[in-house]
C-alpha cells in the first residue's frame, strides 16, 4: 500500500509537471461554459451577425435552465471522450516505449500496482478537471437561466463521470496492451464510439449499456424521474471497469519489457 | 559460498534458440565479467537474470531467497542504456526508486545523497535529468541500481557508451563497490574485464564457452606464441606458418601472423632462419605468452 501510494504521487506529481493538472480542467471548463453562454445570447449573435431578413419570424423558444444544463453536459459526450482517451493514451505505453518502465519494474514493484496507480491517477486528474468543467455549467446555467438543484446536478455528474470512468479504463487497457500511444487512443476511440453507437440505435434492447448512463443522467436533469436501468447501467459498468482493469494487470505482466 | 545458480537456462525468440542453456553460479562478493561478441545473448541473459524476461525454460536460484520470494530485492539492473523520468530531478529518482524498493522517505534520501557523492552527481542533484549528458545518467544508472543495497548488481555494459575519462571513472567506481556487492558486468571490451574482474564468462552464441578465474583461464590457455608482423601481407608466409609441423595454429591479423607454437626455442630458430632464407620483409617479431584477447579469439573460432 505504501508503494502504491509512492507510484499514485508520482503519477499526480508528473501530471503537475507536464501541466496536464492545468490544460485539462481548462479544456473541461471551456467546453462546460460554451452552451449556457451561447444559447442565452443566441439572438444577440443572430443580430450581430446580420439579423433575420424581414419578414421572417424564427422563433427560438427559451429553453429551460434544465435543458441547458443537459445539452452543457452533452457537450462532453464527445469532446470529453476525446481529450480522457488523448491524455491517457500513452500511460503505459509510452513508458514501455522509453524504457522507463523496465526501469521501475527491475525494483520489487508489483504489476497491479504499477498499471492501478496509473488508472487512479488519470480517475483522479478526470474526475476533479470534470467536475470543474461541470460545475461551471451549472453555475452559468443558474446564472443565466435559472439555477437547479444541486443534488440532481450531482447525480447526473456522477453518472456521466462514470461512463467516462469506462473510457478512460478503456485507454488504460489498450494502453498496456500495444506498444505506440496513437495506435491505442484510436481504438480505445473506435471501441467507444463502436459501444455508444450500438447502444444508442438498440437502446431497447441495451438499456443496461454503460453507454446509457449519460442519457439516465439527462432524464434526472430533465426531472423525468430516475431510471429502472441506471443501477444495472452504473453497476455493469463497475464491472466492465474492474475486469479491463484485471485484464490490463494479466497482458502486461504477460508482455515482455525488454526488447 | 555462491549466491546465485543457473541451471539450464533457455531463451528462445519465435523459435530461435538465443540462449542455448546456460549454468553457472555465481559467488559472493566476486566481480564476473559476462564476455562475449556482440549477439552473443549477454543482454539477453542479464535480462533473464534481472526477471525482466521469462526464461525459455531453466532455474535462477538465489540461495538467500526464501521460496517465493520476490528476487527482485536482491538485485540491482543498470540496463545498457538506461531511460529515467524525464521530468524528475536526478534526486527525486533516486529517492523514487529507493522508496519503491521499500526504504523510507528518509532513508531513501540519505541513501540517494551518499549514492550520489559516490557516483560524483552531487552537484547536478537537482537538476532535471533531462538536461544530464549520457556520462551522468549512465552514473545515475549505476545509483538507482544500488539504492537498496542489492545483493547482486547487474551492470549491462556500463562503460561501452562512455568517452575515455568517463570509461576511467566507471570501471574505478566498480573497483570501489566490489567491496559492498557482488558486481555481474557484460562488456565485448576485453581490457575492462581484464581490469576490474575476478572472474570472466565466455558467452558465444549462447553458449559459455569458457570460464573461470583470470589465473585459471590463462594458466589453461598459457601458450608461447610468436607474434610476426610484416611489411606487407603474403598468402605465401602465411601458409607457411599455417602448414608447419611446430605450428598449432595461427591468428593471422594483416600482416601480423600470431603462431601458436609447443616448442618455443626450436620454432623460434626455425621461423627466423627461413624468414632470413626467403628474405621475407620481417618488420617486427616478438615472444610473448597469451593474453586475455587471445583466449576470446580462440574460444570465438571453436
Amino acid at each position: 500500500m505504501i508503494q502504491w501510494m509512492t507510484l499514485l504521487q508520482k503519477e499526480l506529481l508528473e501530471m503537475w509537471r507536464n501541466f496536464k493538472w492545468i490544460w485539462m480542467p481548462i479544456s473541461f471548463i471551456l467546453i462546460g461554459v460554451q452552451k449556457p453562454i451561447t444559447t442565452y445570447y443566441m439572438p444577440q449573435i443572430i443580430d450581430s451577425l446580420g439579423g433575420l431578413p424581414e419578414g421572417a419570424v424564427l422563433k427560438i423558444p427559451t429553453p429551460t435552465a434544465r435543458e441547458v444544463i443537459m445539452q452543457g453536459l452533452g457537450e462532453y459526450t464527445s469532446l470529453g471522450a476525446l481529450i480522457i482517451v488523448l491524455s491517457t493514451m500513452g500511460i503505459i505505453a509510452a513508458e514501455r516505449k522509453s524504457g522507463v518502465a523496465a526501469m521501475i519494474l527491475v525494483k520489487p514493484v508489483s504489476f497491479t500496482s504499477f498499471v492501478t496507480s496509473k488508472w487512479a491517477g488519470g480517475v483522479l486528474l478526470m474526475w476533479l478537471s470534470f467536475f470543474i468543467g461541470c460545475l461551471t455549467t451549472w453555475y452559468y446555467t443558474g446564472l443565466l437561466f435559472d439555477w437547479v438543484p444541486f443534488g440532481e446536478f450531482l447525480q447526473a455528474y456522477f453518472f456521466y463521470a462514470l461512463w467516462f470512468t469506462f473510457i478512460l479504463t478503456v485507454s488504460v487497457f489498450f494502453s498496456s496492451m500495444l506498444r505506440t500511444s496513437g495506435t491505442a487512443g484510436f481504438i480505445s476511440l473506435a471501441v467507444v464510439i463502436i459501444v455508444s453507437i450500438v447502444s444508442s440505435t438498440l437502446s431497447r434492447w441495451l438499456e443496461w449499456s454503460p453507454a446509457q448512463l449519460t442519457s439516465y443522467a439527462n432524464e434526472i436533469l430533465l426531472d423525468k424521474g430516475v431510471s429502472e436501468y441506471l443501477l444495472p447501467a452504473g453497476l455493469l459498468a463497475g464491472v466492465c471497469i474492474i475486469i479491463l482493469l484485471a485484464l490490463s494487470v494479466m497482458i502486461f505482466r504477460k508482455k515482455e519489457l525488454a526488447a | 559460498m555462491s549466491l546465485i545458480q543457473i541451471s539450464g537456462l533457455k531463451k528462445s525468440f519465435q523459435g530461435t534458440e538465443v540462449i542455448k542453456g546456460l549454468d553457472f553460479s555465481l559467488g559472493k562478493g566476486k566481480c564476473i565479467a559476462l564476455l562475449g561478441p556482440n549477439g552473443a545473448g549477454k543482454t539477453t541473459t542479464l535480462r533473464m537474470l534481472s526477471g525482466l524476461m521469462a526464461p525459455t525454460s531453466g532455474t535462477i536460484t538465489f540461495t538467500d531467497a526464501k521460496k517465493g520470494e520476490d528476487i527482485r530485492h536482491f538485485i540491482g539492473y543498470l540496463p545498457q542504456f538506461p531511460v529515467f523520468y524525464e521530468w524528475m530531478s536526478g534526486l527525486e529518482f533516486l529517492i523514487y526508486s529507493g522508496k519503491l524498493a521499500g526504504l523510507k522517505h528518509k532513508q531513501a534520501k540519505e541513501r540517494a545523497m551518499e549514492l550520489l557523492q559516490l557516483v560524483g552527481i552531487m552537484d547536478a542533484k537537482n537538476r532535471r535529468v533531462g538536461k544530464y549528458s549520457g556520462g551522468m545518467k549512465q552514473r545515475l544508472g549505476i545509483a538507482q541500481a544500488l539504492i537498496h543495497s542489492p545483493e547482486l548488481i547487474m551492470l549491462d555494459e556500463p562503460v561501452s557508451a562512455l568517452d575515455p575519462l568517463g570509461r576511467r571513472e566507471v570501471l574505478d567506481l566498480l573497483e570501489g563497490l566490489k567491496k559492498e556487492t557482488t558486481i555481474l558486468f557484460s562488456t565485448h571490451i576485453l581490457n575492462d574485464a581484464e581490469e576490474v574482474c575476478d572472474e570472466i564468462l565466455f558467452l558465444h552464441n549462447g553458449e559459455i564457452v569458457e570460464s573461470g578465474t583470470m589465473n585459471e583461464l590463462r594458466d589453461r590457455h598459457q601458450q608461447a606464441k610468436i607474434d610476426f608482423i610484416f611489411k606487407t601481407k603474403s598468402e605465401e608466409i602465411e601458409t607457411y606458418f599455417t602448414n608447419h609441423e611446430l605450428t598449432q595454429s595461427v591468428n593471422i591479423d594483416g600482416k601480423r601472423n600470431s603462431v601458436f607454437v609447443k616448442d618455443i626455442e626450436r620454432a623460434r630458430q626455425i621461423f627466423l632462419q627461413e624468414i632470413l632464407e626467403k628474405n621475407w620483409p620481417l618488420e617486427k617479431f616478438e615472444l610473448s605468452s597469451m593474453t586475455l584477447e587471445d583466449v576470446f579469439m580462440k574460444v570465438v573460432r571453436k
